[in-house]
């Protein structure tokens, strides 16, 4: 099909959207209430164009053969001005210059602001997730991720006409309806109105007290993603860098996530085997992912029994800083402040559930602590590679993939198989439960028993795979797509390829690992000699499980 | 969009919210999760479209609803002064009960009785040709009403 | 009047005997449009829908008569009511439906009950297999007038306007084929099925305002202004008209011949014909400010320009209002008018700033009269 786009005569396919047309044309047009995995609503109508001289939206238009497409006129710029004008009358890009907002702001080219605002809402505080509809343009991206990706519909539309606002329902606080705290709204929000509670206040007042010995803990999936917000190619592994910005940060130790992962294998990985051998309670269903949790306690909490009692890998570590680390170091437990860095908004919730017993003081998302390097003035783009701290920093490529959809089932299938039959997996790149499509499967034989095991990931998928569940002895579920990598703590991203890239970057370091099993970590045997015992002890059980609630589902 | 599943009520949404609310004066939170549960309708979503329509209410209403025509045609007839007298005789505003709980006034769009300006419903019958003196004649009437019954249930 | 012709079920009998194909081609040759506004030929509609693939088709009744100074359908639904059902039944016919839906606007939820009993009635005399016709009720929403965000209600959602493409007639009710008429134009197939002297020129006018005789008046196209003025009998000189809230408003002109080109021609659009008089005692600008909170209490939320630019057109007007405004506010009125006008996502919002656009050009006077003196 012939089009015009700009004077130039070019061949567009059938079907596609003039918005897609133009960006593959080298055109760029602006959009505020577009996602690339979401069907266009065209509410804001900032992508407007000319086609045969009426203007329309780019998103939701199909341009027919020979159209005349105009991106550039002054008409089209005077309208997509007049909209920002309109939905930002007072335009600020103070905090974070990642928003989309400001970089919409820049391709259009604000002019005065001639109206004045007239929302006047109260914030949305929570624990984990804030919300300032006063900022909201209504886009609508936060509800429609909330609904097609996740499936957890905690929010919409209410009233109408300029009082149409979101909300949950009855105008109630996230914080006490059926929110899992994904954060995913926080990703989707182009202009900074729902963000994470933040806790940089409260760490930094902890790293200037001169009685605490404040330790940090960092997650898989943040070495691949925070060079992002100091302006690295997406998918570069800053291991190191983080370590080093996090000793000049303050911090007095800086521990691996990745060490708690490979305890969490340990002991998930024989939860597993001991449900198989004593017909215990199957499919068994992984409980790293906060977020999940919550959903299954607000919606399927008839599964409570088929959860594995395993804590995350953050919390366990949080515990084992407190108990072994304490003692190993000789420091007074009640004088140890954790900080987790998680690229997760629910984790922030996750640490103070009362089932916990949580030994993490506080959670700092990938985003925060950018904020926080950036605030403590260190040049994270030339900092040299450092190690973290050995007494809690020796890890595997095991406790790396935890980070990425499929890699907590991947890492436990190399234990269990260990555990069970005492020989290594001949293959121990588990391929078929990698990867971006929703719900993966796979089996393999253990002991001549045939195991199914299946990995879910983002909230609609994991409703999907639940449907199903009976099929599987092993689930995984991330609610957030892509696993820990597509966080909701982690740095906003427009390219949709963003998560692939990351997810490469666990992967590679996996294989760049030494040791790719959770049981050869020698940390983990030693924990085991000199406190635990052996997984699923007593002390154990005590320390690195918990129990999990029935929630209302509203 | 919305689930089909076997024990859902097929009958549109709109019209079991009308009925929720014909029957209990308004639609409360525990009607609304009753909804959800039955319809297997999130309820942000249900809330959203009971916002979405004047005519729901979310809170109790008055014994009578006072609906007075805002369009053209009825401010062009004086509807005006009808608002300010209502305003005055039952003691509450646009959008709120009056404190004995008998009206609850708001303002709506044309109610198509522009041939009769200026015309209001309550409780959903249409009142034309409006006037000040009319309207007082209505509201003794029903104050009138509401004394006598509550006279019966005295006896 | 020709709407109040009874068709007795007697249309139905002969669409019957023509067939599908048959019953399309005489609406067709009938010259029978779209009453509701947009005045699409029916027949194409029917035939589109009837041509879209699918295992199940929809016919819908607009009852959702909202546009302020409109009450034709009103008078279908109270005195013609079994022509309007047969017209229902007809187009199930015609396209391959079952399922047919009224949406009676919450205003007039008082016709209700007569009305289903002719559903009823209508229903088990017509003897049409499988085929149903449920009553949805409005709630009071002006935008539920408009198609997309009509289904939207059917289906149990918020009445916003969708994006078209797709076109209801091809993708409506859970995606599948619907046709969607409004209540004259229903009324008006089985009427031109039946009577072979149907006129397709004459049109409901819904006249109000500062008149003495308001009312429904039957008037072909093409009518001349002083016609109408001396049914409706203003009791002062007339002044200005507005078409419903969202046609605009323009001068009375008696030697006005009424078609939609004259209409245009003012830079106004005709509708459903609706007139509200405004009689010289009046400023343009009061009307013009109630019309504009009209839509700032209408407008569904979902586009910018809509949701947005109607309250600050409003709060333009209070201040043109209280004579605190400038030319500038004016201009700034103008070009959120036309911008409305440029890019809302539906039909009814695109008119929404209409009624500035027309009487910045028509009224000059009347704005003045508030201006600031500098």
């Amino acid at each position: 099909m012939k089009i015009k786009l700009n004077n130039n005569e070019i061949e567009a396919a059938e079907g596609k959207s003039l918005l897609d047309i133009c960006r593959e044309n080298g055109i760029n047009v602006p959009t505020l209430c577009y996602h690339a995995s979401m069907t266009p609503e065209a509410r804001c109508r900032v992508c407007l164009v000319e086609m045969d001289g009426k203007l329309v939206t780019s998103c939701s238009t199909r341009p027919r053969e020979g159209a005349k497409i105009v991106t550039n006129s002054e008409r089209v710029m005077k309208a997509r001005r007049l909209n920002m004008e309109l939905m930002v009358p007072e335009p600020s890009c103070k905090r974070e210059d990642d928003y989309e907002v400001c970089q919409t702001y820049k391709e259009v080219g604000m002019g005065n602001a001639r109206f004045s605002q007239i929302k006047d809402y109260k914030p949305d505080l929570g624990a984990a997730v804030i919300r300032d509809n006063n900022k909201c343009i209504n886009c609508g991206r936060c509800v429609k991720v909330c609904a097609e990706i996740q499936g957890v519909y905690a929010i919409d539309f209410a009233s109408r006409a300029h009082n149409e606002h979101v909300t949950p329902y009855w105008e109630n606080h996230l914080a006490d309806v059926a929110c899992i705290r994904c954060g995913q709204c926080i990703l989707n929000c182009p202009v900074g109105a729902i963000s994470e509670r933040s806790h940089i206040e409260e760490v930094v007042s902890a790293l200037d007290d001169k009685g605490r010995h404040v330790v940090v803990q960092i997650a898989p999936s943040i070495r691949a993603a925070l060079g992002e917000l100091f302006g690295m190619p997406v998918g570069t592994l800053v291991t190191g860098k983080t370590v080093a910005a996090l000793r000049r940060c303050g911090f007095a130790k800086v521990f691996d996530v990745d060490l708690g992962a490979d305890m969490t294998i340990m002991e998930e990985a024989s939860e597993l085997l001991r449900r198989l051998e004593n017909g215990g309670t199957l499919p068994m269903i992984t409980t790293c992912c906060p977020g999940w949790i919550l959903m299954m306690e607000f919606f399927y909490h008839d599964l409570i029994g088929n959860m594995s009692t395993c804590k995350s890998p953050h919390e366990m570590l949080g515990m084992l800083i407190k108990t072994y680390y304490a003692k190993k170091a000789g420091i007074d437990p009640k004088k140890i402040t954790v900080v987790s860095i998680m690229p997760c908004t629910a984790k922030k919730f996750e640490s103070t559930r009362p089932e916990m017993e949580s030994g993490v003081d506080y959670v700092l998302t990938t985003r925060e602590l950018g904020r926080l390097i950036k605030m403590k003035k260190v040049d994270f783009a030339s900092l040299p590679d450092e190690e973290f701290d050995p007494a809690l920093g020796i890890s595997t490529g095991a406790g790396v993939i935890f980070g990425a959809t499929g890699g907590v089932m991947e890492a436990a299938l190399r234990t269990a198989h260990f555990l069970a039959t005492g020989k290594e997996l001949e293959k121990i790149e588990v391929n078929e439960i990698r990867g971006m499509k929703g719900v993966k499967e796979g089996k393999i034989v253990l002991n001549g028993k045939e195991i199914r095991f299946a990995a879910a990931h983002g909230g609609a998928n994991a409703r999907k795979l639940m449907e199903q569940r009976d099929k599987y002895h092993f689930i995984e579920i991330m609610a957030c797509p892509g696993g820990c990598i597509g966080g909701g703590g982690q740095p906003i991203y427009r390219d949709p390829d963003t998560l692939r890239k990351r997810t490469e970057a666990l992967y590679s370091a996996d294989r760049a690992s030494k040791l790719r099993m959770s049981h050869q970590n020698p940390v983990v045997q030693q924990i085991y000699k000199e406190m635990l015992g052996k997984p699923l002890s007593e002390k154990a059980e005590e320390l690195l499980h918990t129990h999990y609630v029935k929630r209302d589902r509203f | 969009m919305a689930k089909e599943k076997g024990k859902k009520d097929t009958r549109p949404l709109m019209n079991m919210l009308h009925e929720v609310q014909e029957r209990h004066g308004y639609i409360s939170e525990h009607m609304l999760k009753q909804i959800s549960v039955d319809q297997d309708i999130p309820i942000a979503r249900l809330y959203g479209v009971v916002k979405f329509y004047t005519m729901f209410h979310t809170e109790p209403q008055g014994k009578y609803v006072i609906e007075i025509c805002g369009s053209p045609s009825c401010v062009l007839n004086n509807g005006v002064r009808l608002e300010k007298f209502l305003e005055n005789e039952i003691g509450a505003g646009i959008g709120e009960t009056s404190k004995d709980g008998l009206f609850s006034l708001y303002k709506t769009s044309c109610i198509g009785c522009c041939d009769e300006a200026p015309a209001m419903l309550i409780n959903g019958e249409p009142h034309t040709k409006m006037t000040v003196e009319r309207l007082k004649l209505i509201l003794k009437k029903l104050r009138d009403t509401e004394a006598a019954q509550a006279g019966e249930k005295k006896k | 009047m020709q709407i109040l012709r009874q068709t007795k079920l007697e249309a139905l009998e002969k669409a019957r005997t023509l067939g599908p194909d048959g019953t399309i081609a005489l609406i067709e040759k009938r010259g029978l449009e779209g009453r509701g506004g947009a005045a699409y030929p029916t027949a194409k509609k029917w035939k589109t829908c009837r041509d879209a693939p699918a295992d199940e088709r929809f016919v819908v009744c607009n009852a959702d008569e909202g546009e302020p100074g409109t009450f034709k359908d009103k008078l279908i639904i109270r005195h013609n009511a079994e022509t309007l059902v047969e017209g229902m039944l007809i187009a199930a016919y015609a396209v391959g439906a079952k399922r047919c839906f009224i949406y009676l606007r919450g205003e007039y939820d008082y016709l209700r009950p007569r009305l289903q009993e002719q559903v009823d009635d209508v229903l088990a005399r017509a003897k049409m297999e499988g085929v149903t016709i449920e009553i949805v009720r409005g709630a009071g929403a002006y935008i539920c007038g408009e198609a997309t965000a009509l289904l939207q209600s059917i289906m149990g959602f918020r009445g916003n306007a969708m994006c078209k493409p797709p076109n209801p007639t091809t993708h409506g009710l859970w995606g599948k084929p619907t046709v969607i008429n409004n209540v004259e134009t229903l009324a008006c197939a089985a009427q031109a099925v039946l009577f072979d002297d149907w006129d397709s020129s004459l049109r409901l006018f819904s006249i109000s305002g500062n008149v003495k005789n308001p009312g429904v008046y039957e008037f072909p196209l093409g009518v001349r202004m002083s016609t109408i003025i001396d049914v409706a009998r203003p009791e002062k000189k007339l002044k200005a008209m507005s078409f419903g809230c969202f046609g605009g408003i323009m001068p009375v002109d008696e030697n006005m011949s009424v078609t939609p080109e004259t209409i245009n021609m003012e830079k106004c659009q005709h509708g459903a014909y609706s007139i509200i008089f405004i009689d010289e005692t009046n400023n343009v600008v009061d009307v013009a400010y109630s019309i504009a909170k009209f839509y700032t209490y209408e407008s569904c939320g979902k586009c910018t320009p809509c949701r947005e630019g109607t309250i600050r057109m409003l709060n333009l007007l209070k201040k043109v209002r209280t004579g605190k405004a400038v030319r500038k506010d004016l201009e700034l009125m103008r070009e959120l008018a036309t911008h409305i006008q440029d890019t809302a996502l539906c039909g009814l919002g695109q008119t929404c700033g209409n009624h500035i656009l027309t009487s910045l050009q028509h009224f000059p006077k009347d704005y003045d009269a508030f201006m600031k003196k500098l």
